[in-house]
């Protein structure tokens, strides 16, 4: 093989081996970074969404007690108000279903609420019926508990799989990281590995044949140097010699 | 020493492992796994590495003693360490020295593991596993002979130091033959070996995968439960059945196939191994009968795996020993501590040496008996020179030792001492279950880290017949010179 083939190999072995490292890692970051940006985007999102729609929830319960109490024009408006809360806060959940399970929990949340709607809606467009706390207790409170309970295992599955993707990253950190620290050692070792080859191969050879030409120009002796790296330098020292041939045939 | 020429063949070797990463990448991308990346980047790398040195040293058809031994070793080590590679870079329950130990319990075919869920890892790094097993049983050496060019002498310094000094007493053969021997043998079995256990019932990926651990005798497995997960008997029979021919001297098979000779029948050592399996089938099953197992039909299936399996050095399980009674304990304790014939891909004292050591004693009686007589030592017809049955003894003295020390260092970490000693005999067999925690159903992760790189030195120790890893770090072997170019 040619000297230059040689060299080149060396160099191009460690640049291969650091630039792969070096893609690998920077997709690992950016497979990384597309995780925060999704926890971000979807998980906290969704639990946002459910903790507007628990608060608005209990204001909702809060004013059907006002209600009861008969004091219905600040019940009336609590209710609307919170309502309008909890549209918004469902509104987030149904335009970010993102996992597996929360598409189920969204449609039974929309069923439970327009239900529960329809139980505090009640005393607002007949208040002459009778409303008392045994009606809150046997319709509206058990509605509510039903209805906020769902609302409570959206936010568990998205909790649980925001945990699951962020202990996923510790792991994604580490594949972004070793490559990198694979790359540095075995660069390392290479360069110790290419720097005794170079001197076995190409330096030591080049100071015997040096040597060798101080010593027969010095002696008029014969040119004695055995190069057998099949490169240049063989073919260097096979010329050195053929010219002390020549020129001891001149003389 | 000529560091170069080490360099050389060590670069064979670590090209050939650069290719079983290739062949798992695929698998990986196949199953369309996270693996790919690992398995790819550490197949680039270990490429590299080999690659090197084929570029920069002219090839050499001369080797020395020392430089033989130095390349075996040497291999050994770096495809341990390019093993851990695709480990590291997946992560998960990889740290360095779980990946150091799943690599040399590999390479060395040992089958012990640090791994408490088999099944979550991608479907690359379970083939990589069973390809590590598959390469060290081959013997790295032997792949390197078979793709160099340079074979005549210098390979057949290689093939000493790799085989066992029996199995070259018993099959004086060219290392081409040698090697011819091994490679039909070896890939014909596990081809075997996958097509039956296909026709069983398993699927492609599994049978491949249960097919090197077994012709190996390595005992790596794609399922938690091992065998057991398939709780068939087909397949427990195929598998029996090729650990028991994989514990057999590579070139009595060859031999029987060809009809050249029928070695498989009247070796003496072969018959030995046969006879002891069987003897501690029928002991086991009936110890196991009654208290453990309810049938003896039971019993008998459950002993005959569990000691084909433990005396083959392979390690499958099928159910968990550790809860066996003590005589069973012993008896598997026994198989561990002496494993198959030398010659094939086992572990262990070997059933060779166990023959030589009983002739010994025997000839001991006699000689006490009538001092002035005049007795050798002879297997199959042949007498065994003195100094090979003293090396034989020594070997078993040592290795011994070796045991001992490793359950000395495993008790003082806080292992309890049948696990200790369970595991000690396991790991320097390359046999892989122990007794007690690290049993058939349990795993190596509880041991503290040192303890972890103990067991790996006794797998290393237990594969190199222990002399080959004790004369490379002897000064003397590194002290001659370089050639120059």
């Amino acid at each position: 093989m040619r000297l230059r083939f040689k060299i080149l190999s060396g160099f191009l072995i460690l640049a291969l081996m650091l630039s792969i490292a070096g893609i690998w890692s920077i997709y690992e970051l950016k497979s990384m970074s597309s995780s925060v940006q999704g926890l971000l985007k979807e998980n906290y999102k969704s639990i946002n969404a459910a903790k507007i729609m628990t608060e608005s929830l209990e204001r909702e319960d809060s004013a059907i007690l006002l209600l009861l109490l008969g004091n219905w024009n600040e019940g009336r408006k609590i209710l609307l108000a919170a309502d309008s809360l909890f549209k918004e806060g469902f509104s987030i959940a149904k335009n970010n279903v993102t996992i597996p399970g929360e598409e189920i929990l969204v449609k039974a949340i929309e069923t439970k609420y327009n239900a529960y709607k329809g139980i505090w809606e009640s005393p607002l467009t007949n208040p002459y019926q009778r409303h008392d706390m045994t009606w809150y207790l046997e319709n509206a409170h058990n509605a509510f508990l039903d209805l906020k309970s769902n609302i409570s295992d959206l936010m568990t599955i998205n909790d649980k799989f925001m945990f699951e993707t962020a202990s996923g990253l510790k792991e994604e950190a580490n594949r972004a990281i070793m490559p990198g620290v694979v790359a540095i050692i075995s660069a390392l070792i290479f360069t110790l590995l290419f720097n005794y080859f170079i001197n076995f191969y190409f330096v030591n050879p080049i100071i015997r044949i040096n040597r060798s030409i101080k010593e027969t120009m010095a002696n008029k002796g014969k040119f004695d140097v055995e190069i057998d790296t099949k490169d240049e330098i063989t073919e260097l020292a096979e010329s050195v010699r053929t010219l002390f041939n020549s020129i001891k045939t001149q003389a | 020493m000529c560091f170069n020429t080490v360099s050389r063949y060590v670069g064979v070797v670590l090209l050939i492992n650069a290719l079983f990463l290739l062949l798992s990448a695929a698998v990986s991308a196949l199953y369309a796994d996270l693996a790919f990346r690992p398995l790819l980047y550490s197949a680039l790398v270990t490429a590299m590495f080999g690659i090197f040195p084929l570029i920069y040293v002219p090839p050499s058809r001369r080797i020395a003693a020392n430089e033989g031994l130095v390349i075996v070793v040497l291999s050994w080590l770096l495809s341990c360490l390019v093993g851990t590679l695709p480990y590291i870079l997946w992560g998960g329950e990889f740290t360095f020295t779980h990946a150091w130990f799943e690599s040399v319990s590999g390479y060395t075919t040992t089958g012990s593991s640090i791994l408490t869920d088999i099944e979550a890892l991608p479907a690359g790094l379970i083939f990589w596993r069973a390809a590590t097993h598959w390469l060290g049983g081959m013997g790295i050496m032997l792949f390197v002979l078979a793709v160099l060019p340079s074979m005549g002498v210098a390979g057949m310094v290689l093939a000493r130091s790799e085989m066992s000094v029996i199995a070259q007493e018993n099959f004086r053969t060219s290392v081409k033959n040698t090697l011819r021997i091994i490679f039909t043998v070896y890939i014909g079995l596990t081809l075997l070996e996958t097509a039956a256990l296909m026709i069983c019932g398993m699927n492609l990926f599994d049978a491949v995968i249960h097919s090197f651990a077994t012709i190996a005798t390595g005992g790596f497995s794609s399922k938690n439960a091992s065998i057991a997960y398939f709780n068939s008997v087909p397949i427990e029979l195929v598998i029996m059945l090729f650990m028991i021919f994989s514990g057999i001297h590579f070139g009595f098979i060859y031999s029987t196939f060809q009809k050249k000779e029928k070695l498989l029948c009247k070796s003496q050592i072969v018959k030995y191994y046969i006879t002891a399996l069987a003897l501690g089938i029928v002991i086991t099953s009936v110890n196991l009968y009654g208290d453990t197992f309810q049938s003896y039909s039971a019993a008998l299936r459950y002993a005959s795996f569990q000691i084909i399996s433990i005396g083959t050095s392979t390690g499958f399980a099928t159910t968990d020993s550790s809860l066996w009674p003590a005589v069973s304990q012993l008896l598997l304790i026994f198989f561990a501590l002496q494993c198959a014939c030398a010659g094939s891909t086992s572990g262990g004292i070997k059933a060779d040496r166990m023959v030589m050591l009983g002739k010994a004693i025997l000839r001991q009686i006699k000689l006490m008996q009538h001092p002035r007589a005049i007795f050798t030592v002879r297997i199959d017809g042949r007498s065994i020179a003195e100094d090979a049955l003293a090396l034989g003894i020594l070997f078993i003295s040592a290795y011994l030792i070796v045991v001992f020390l490793t359950t000395l260092l495993l008790t003082v970490m806080g292992i309890d001492l049948l696990s200790a000693f369970s595991g000690a005999v396991a790991v320097t067999g390359n046999v892989g279950p122990g007794l007690g925690t690290v049993g058939s159903t349990g795993n190596f992760s509880h041991i503290p880290a040192l303890g972890k790189w103990v067991l790996t030195a006794a797998m290393l120790l237990g594969r190199l017949e222990i002399y080959g890893l004790i004369l490379f770090f002897h000064p003397q072997i590194w002290q001659t010179k370089q050639r120059a170019v």
